[in-house]
């Protein structure tokens, strides 16, 4: 090889080799990291709870995620860092499996494969009732098989009742915060007939600081998503007029693309089981962005490789702005809201639907409206202050919220910019996809779809090496 | 001599100011009650009439004409809580209820210690679990924890069906479509006119937040309810000086009496309807800015959607006059406070191309000088809307005259 063609080449070389790293670098984090709500093991454990109380379940059992959202980001907002996202998965409570068995029984076990609450069926013959002076001592030598702790938990009432011919005994235990943050409590109620404990129940108490903020913030998320949904509805107002104009004037429309687009935005919603009308309403939007988008002659040149390396760079940026928040005294939760009833069609809703709809309203159509008057850039601005306020997480201050999305909102126009609007839809999708892998459970087909993006953009990289 | 040969001709042009004398003579419905008292009286008044709460009410955040009377809203920088009163029109009872975040601790009172703290409450009383205490109802009257949280508070009635506003928006996209593809002569002076009204609404946003009470919730900080009204207001208004730029007025001239005309049907419909927003607007101190751009700019939209509607109506050009005549009546029926734009655009559609922004502006002015008449009784609102009926009278005669020198 000559010097010229060396030097020539050297740099495309480099600049392949660094891309390539990205993506192994994105992926491999993706699946080193795993899931945080785990699942594989919740079916032994609950069999192993309910083994305590000498009920044998049956083989089969369907297994549900319980997540109480709220709690689980206020864990993470008293204990900053990966030591809230443990307390979640744990002794918090807020990430929960319930297993319910065919052949009656059921309980649910945390993320970590702790036992949370138990409920048997009420035996035919439980036996002998207790007398009523020994229903709290019983209780609490039985209080060992359900706690780590017994000595933190003091027995503070017994209830009785009757059903029937038999008596219920119920005793709520209080305990001390334990590894939960300062000042938050937790509570167990076990339940008694004849001389079986019948169902076990754990609750956790939060502050009242921590769970407020959490939960102030998402409302006034909710409030501040209005002026991004109403730019967003003109943003698409725009791009329905510059195509009914480029309709009138015979000019160039993607009627093909966005058919394609509008179906396969349908059949992510139809296949995630999210809302028709949403569905129908979303897919037609963006298929009808799509076709208008040659009508917007400022945008740059489509070269869709781009996206995913600079979607998987964005992922691996991301978790470094939460250190640098809570270096300044603020905070971002670490994980991504959850899912409830989580499967892999849910899971590629999650991240190509906002691909799909936003990227080309935000960094397409946006800029192509506003080039005349604020040239591309301060069009490309205007979409990433929209984009932001549309889905940030709960941060302190509000603030550090939607500069955490701006930045990751800077990540798609840069794409956008270096490779058109196909790559900053795969670039959303990809960081959408491998951020939001944690939320997911443990499993083969959950790796493989966060994969996508990276796997598509290896393809991309080596077909245009191998076309140049 | 020579000028009062002049005047004696010139002056019974002026007659056509005689439908507006008649529209301000039409009396205004009955259950369109006049509100005597402005919000901030009202606000005096139930704040020497609410209760002390036992904690901060905070300022007030907003107001919304509910009924016969005002809705009030209080709330804390903090946001936890808000407090909503309603005071009504004539003598009676401040209603009042405090909201509070359901993630605020409180107490979790058992029935009874709640029906002895509301003192006579004999019937049982509902629950309601929140993140840290319980509220409870007994009938009407609440309580949020262990403090009273007042009672039920009457709330807007809900709107009909929005049909109106959604063939208005139809029609309006139909007139920029229309409007690209036959760009015309632009009217740059009208253009400027909306660009100015424009600014100036702009520089008014953050005084005009009170207007958005509805978004006020408790939980959520007010100033962060005020940057989503205004981020709001600021994107809408951004949008419309685009669309000002791209759709701009066009060119064209209109006989002198239609507009005292188009200004009378404007006031009659804002009279018979007066648009409730247009009542809150007038509690603000910079309303006489706000209801002359929002009539500018109201002008535009009006003639932009009025030649989407004259388009959409030409395979049938030939029975044009009858369908609008036939809109105007089902307007005037069931638009309700739409009713002002609806015939606004109906009336503009009759007109040639070009020539109706005067006479959208006209309308839209009219309706909301009638409106404001016909729903306020206070001083400050009934001087600037009357101010506003005098310019338009003047450039109205103005035109009148002129137009009878040029004949």
């Amino acid at each position: 090889m000559s010097g010229a063609g060396w030097r020539h080449r050297a740099p495309r070389a480099a600049a392949l080799v660094a891309a390539l790293a990205v993506l192994a670098g994105g992926a491999v984090l993706a699946v080193r990291f795993g899931s945080l709500v785990g699942g594989a093991g919740a079916g032994e454990a609950a069999r192993a709870g309910l083994l305590k109380l000498q009920f044998v379940p049956g083989a089969d059992a369907e297994r549900t995620l319980e997540v109480d959202q709220a709690l689980a980001w206020a864990l993470q907002r008293a204990r900053p860092g990966p030591a809230g996202v443990a307390l979640a998965r744990g002794d918090g409570g807020a990430i929960r499996w319930r297993v319910s068995f065919a052949t009656g029984g059921e309980a649910t076990v945390t993320a970590d494969g702790d036992l949370w609450s138990m409920r048997l069926p009420i035996p035919t013959d439980p036996g002998s009732e207790l007398p009523p002076g020994l229903v709290r001592g019983f209780a609490l030598t039985s209080l060992p098989e359900f706690v780590r702790d017994p000595a933190a938990w003091q027995p503070v009432t017994t209830q009785s009742w009757s059903e029937g011919t038999r008596r219920y005994y119920r005793v709520r235990f209080v305990g001390d915060a334990g590894s939960l943050p300062a000042s938050w409590r937790r509570e167990l109620e076990i339940e008694i007939v004849g001389p079986r404990v019948v169902s076990v129940r754990r609750t956790v108490f939060p502050l009242s600081t921590d769970l407020g903020v959490v939960n102030g913030r998402l409302y006034e998320l909710g409030v501040l998503r209005l002026p991004a949904l109403i730019g967003l509805v003109l943003v698409f107002l725009g791009a329905l007029l510059a195509g009914a104009e480029a309709h009138a004037f015979h000019g160039r429309l993607a009627i093909g693309s966005g058919t394609v687009v509008a179906f396969l935005v349908a059949a992510l919603g139809y296949g995630a089981g999210a809302a028709r009308s949403t569905t129908v309403i979303l897919a037609l939007a963006a298929g009808a962005v799509i076709a208008v988008l040659p009508t917007f002659t400022e945008l740059p040149p489509g070269r869709a490789a781009v996206g995913p390396v600079v979607g998987t760079a964005c992922f691996l940026l991301v978790p470094n702005l939460q250190v640098v928040v809570e270096g300044l005294g603020g905070w971002i939760p670490e994980t991504r809201p959850f899912v409830d009833g989580p499967s892999v069609w849910r899971q590629l809703h999650r991240a190509w639907t906002p691909a799909l709809v936003e990227e080309p309203l935000l960094r397409g159509v946006a800029p192509g409206i506003a080039a005349p008057v604020f040239g591309w850039w301060g069009g490309a601005l205007l979409g990433a202050g929209i984009g932001a306020l549309l889905h940030p997480l709960p941060a302190v201050p509000l603030t550090a919220a939607f500069a955490a999305e701006l930045v990751m909102q800077a990540a798609m126009v840069i794409a956008a910019r270096a490779g058109g609007v196909p790559a900053a839809v795969l670039a959303r999708g990809t960081f959408e996809a491998l951020a939001n892998r944690p939320v997911f459970p443990d499993g083969t087909w959950f790796d493989v779809t966060a994969m996508i993006g990276p796997l598509l953009g290896l393809g991309l990289l080596l077909w245009s090496r191998r076309n140049s | 001599m020579v000028e009062t040969e002049l005047l004696k001709r010139r002056l019974p042009r002026l007659a056509w100011l005689a439908p507006l004398l008649l529209a301000l003579a039409v009396p205004v419905p009955r259950h369109q009650a006049r509100v005597a008292q402005s919000p901030r009286d009202a606000a005096a008044r139930a704040e020497r009439a609410l209760p002390s709460l036992g904690l901060v009410r905070g300022k007030l955040r907003g107001w919304e004409r509910v009924g016969d009377g005002w809705s009030l809203l209080w709330q804390p920088a903090h946001g936890a809580w808000l407090v909503r009163a309603w005071v009504p029109n004539g003598p009676g009872e401040v209603r009042w209820r405090l909201e509070v975040a359901r993630w605020l601790p409180g107490a979790r009172l058992s029935q009874g210690a709640a029906q002895a703290l509301l003192g006579d409450q004999t019937e049982p009383g509902t629950w309601r679990e929140q993140l840290g205490r319980r509220d409870w109802r007994f009938g009407e009257r609440q309580l949020a924890g262990a403090l009273p949280a007042g009672a039920e508070v009457p709330r807007p009635r809900p709107g009909r069906d929005p049909v109106w506003p959604f063939l208005l928006g139809g029609f309006l996209l139909a007139g920029a479509l229309a409007r690209a593809v036959f760009p015309g002569v632009v009217a740059v002076g009208w253009r400027r006119a909306v660009y100015a009204s424009l600014v100036l609404l702009a520089a008014a946003a953050p005084l005009v937040t009170a207007v958005g009470v509805r978004s006020f919730q408790p939980g959520v900080r007010p100033w962060v309810t005020q940057l989503a009204f205004l981020a709001s207001a600021f994107g809408v208004l951004v949008a419309a000086a685009a669309g000002s730029a791209r759709f701009a007025p066009k060119r064209g001239s209109v006989a002198a009496w239609t507009l005292p005309l188009v200004l009378a049907i404007g006031v009659l419909a804002g009279r018979l309807h007066p648009h409730p927003r247009l009542l809150d607007l007038a509690g603000l101190g910079p309303r006489l800015v706000v209801w002359a751009g929002l009539a500018v700019v109201g002008g535009w939209l009006v003639v932009l959607a009025a030649e989407g509607l004259r388009d959409l109506l030409e395979p049938v050009h030939a029975v044009r006059p009858v369908v609008l005549a036939a809109g105007g009546v089902l307007a005037a029926a069931s638009a309700g406070p739409w009713a002002g734009p609806a015939c606004a655009v109906l009336i503009s559609a009759g007109i040639e191309k070009g020539a109706a922004m005067w006479l959208g502006v006209a309308a839209m002015w009219g309706w909301i000088v009638g409106s404001v008449l016909a729903g306020c009784g206070w001083g400050g609102p009934l001087r600037d809307a009357t101010l506003l009926l005098v310019a338009a009278c003047a450039v109205a005669a103005h035109a009148l005259l002129r137009d009878a020198e040029a004949a």
